[in-house]
């Protein structure tokens, strides 16, 4: 591509940037939340674990649709396409005019190692008053609506008091000095702990935000990403407990991220809990079924830029995950660029691999280099061992689903540059 | 320490050319201690020069696990955030791991750490390291021979 110069007139220069820029522009590995309006997405066709079986979004949406007051999750490792998928759930459910899609990450509101149980259904409600401010305006809403919303926000993010400081007394206890609790346990142990009174004060609020919605039958879904980020896995089960237990019943959906170890966790809670979970395993990477990977470069024009040998290698070498694919294209681009090349090569898709690779290898110990060899080279890996465990969480093995079976490989581009045994 | 891609300021600064600063872009950059205030005014002094944008440098402990949403706010002004950890900060590591969807704003953000904090993030931050644009070994402009990266 030749742009015109301004320093001599009438010539051109070579600007290689507007080659690469486009395509990186497309490649974006972070911030995928512009996709669906851009056009980029390839969406699966069906699910991952099942031919047979509907894609995930249109299952979730069909669930949404169909029974109102769902709980749904969705299971898959880092890099996985969750992001994706909830996405693309929200536009299919869009296709209802009376549809009302909440979209949150819990992660753009609070630290997530800050917040508690509530946290959900106070984020549900303040989305749920923007959208009726955005559709109607704030002085068309009942009071009684302003006021919860005015309640939810003390309850949500606190309030400041001011009191007279002579009044204050910081080692005042009402419950008193000489009382300590005493458990008596009964002959029923209940599945599910008590709601707590801070969780059940926020429903009543959201309730009476939602309720011009839920008078006119919406359908209200919300679809909650990042808590399987959470730094304590358990941390979910609690605000599966309080949150979306306290949701149960009232004719609003739920479609929430989980954490992919609550898959193989022997307690089954996600499985128990959920009316719905569907788990994303890597995509099939060799090159028989990479078709899926490879039109997802294609679509992002890598075509224009490199063979489909290179597109192929970049396919296998992500190991089906989709964040690394787009790394990888990536950073073969820029390698390219670097050698002042005007076409992405072998070299620099080998390049690209080995730096993945190594991101992988970093602070791996004799323990996992020994799991990962016995992986590798048996096909044995024991998913109950917590080290093997944290293997499949950073995803330097991968999950897989064919055929009816789950199996598990080394990610490809740690294969690459795992070490031989001395 | 593993070996990744070696790069210069210049060479970093013209990959951030590339790729524009319309879209996210996350960088780990390495560097051995003792260079790594050489490194930070080459990237910034690059930065203003090829790019003729704003920076943002600061030191990890004033960034604060708590105070994520006030540094990574878009600034038009600043779209570069180049931000240094000389020291191992796991408070701050962890919070940037789990929120990541904060640095998910159009533009730059370089976290430029010794060898032993980046292996210490690259283990810790699973999140963190599978958005990373790419990890480059960073060297002084006079000290890198051979091909301008």
């Amino acid at each position: 591509m030749q742009t015109a110069t301004d320093s001599k007139p009438g010539a051109v220069v070579f600007d290689r940037r507007q080659i690469y820029r486009p395509f990186l522009e497309r490649l974006n590995p972070i911030g995928s939340h512009n996709l669906p309006a851009d056009g980029l997405i390839v969406a699966p066709d069906h699910d991952p674990r099942d031919t047979g079986e509907p894609p995930i979004h249109v299952a979730f949406a069909n669930t949404a649709e169909l029974t109102r007051g769902s709980q749904m999750a969705l299971v898959g490792g880092i890099g996985s396409g969750k992001t994706t998928e909830l996405l693309l759930t929200q536009k299919e459910l869009s296709r209802h005019s009376d549809a009302v899609n909440i979209f949150v990450d819990m992660a753009d509101y609070k630290d997530l190692s800050e917040i508690s149980p509530g946290a959900i259904l106070a984020t549900a409600g303040i989305q749920l008053y923007r959208h009726l401010v955005k559709k109607t305006g704030s002085k068309k809403l009942p009071d009684a609506v302003r006021t919860a919303w005015l309640e939810l926000r003390e309850l949500a993010f606190g309030k400041t008091k001011w009191i007279d400081p002579e009044a204050f007394d910081p080692h005042d206890d009402e419950s008193g000095d000489d009382l300590v609790p005493v458990e008596v346990p009964g002959v029923m142990k209940l599945k599910f702990p008590a709601l707590r009174g801070q969780v059940v004060e926020i429903l009543g609020q959201l309730l009476t935000i939602a309720s011009p919605l839920l008078e006119d039958e919406a359908q209200i879904t919300l679809l909650v990403d990042g808590l399987d980020r959470l730094i304590r896995p358990e941390l979910f089960r609690e605000f599966a407990e309080q949150d979306l237990r306290a949701l149960r019943g009232t004719k609003i959906s739920v479609i929430i991220v989980a954490p992919l170890l609550f898959l193989y966790d022997k307690s089954r809670f996600v499985q128990d809990y959920f009316d719905m979970v569907k788990h994303i395993p890597a995509v099939a990477a060799d090159s028989q079924h990479s078709a899926f990977l490879r039109q997802i470069l294609e679509r992002r024009g890598a075509l224009e830029l490199m063979g489909r040998a290179e597109v192929s290698t970049i396919a296998k070498y992500s190991g089906g995950v989709l964040r690394d694919l787009l790394t990888l294209a990536r950073s073969s681009a820029e390698y390219a660029y670097r050698d002042d090349e005007d076409r992405i090569g072998r070299r620099h898709v080998n390049a690209a691999i080995k730096q993945l690779g190594n991101r992988y290898l970093v602070g791996l110990g004799n323990t996992q280099k020994r799991l990962l060899r016995r992986l590798a080279e048996d096909g044995e890996f024991p998913i109950e061992n917590t080290t093997a465990r944290e293997l499949l969480v950073n995803r330097q093995v991968l999950d897989y689903f064919k055929g009816g079976l789950e199996s598990f490989a080394v990610h490809p581009a740690l294969a690459k540059v795992l070490p031989k045994p001395a | 320490m593993i070996g990744f891609s070696a790069t210069t300021a210049f060479g970093l600064v013209r990959r951030l050319a590339t790729v524009g600063l319309d879209t996210p872009s996350l960088y780990l950059l390495i560097s051995d201690a003792p260079e790594m205030h050489v490194i930070q005014a080459d990237i910034t002094a690059e930065i203003q020069v090829q790019l003729g944008v704003g920076i943002q440098v600061l030191a990890a402990a004033d960034v604060g696990a708590g105070r994520l949403e006030d540094v990574f706010i878009q600034d038009p002004a600043t779209p570069v955030i180049l931000i240094t950890l000389d020291r191992w900060l796991p408070k701050l590591v962890a919070a940037l791991d789990r929120n990541m969807v904060l640095l998910e704003t159009p533009g730059a953000v370089l976290l430029l750490a010794s060898r032993g904090v980046a292996e210490h993030m690259l283990i810790a931050a699973p999140n963190l390291r599978n958005r990373l644009s790419d990890v480059l070994a960073m060297r002084p402009d006079e000290a890198f021979g051979g091909t301008m990266a």
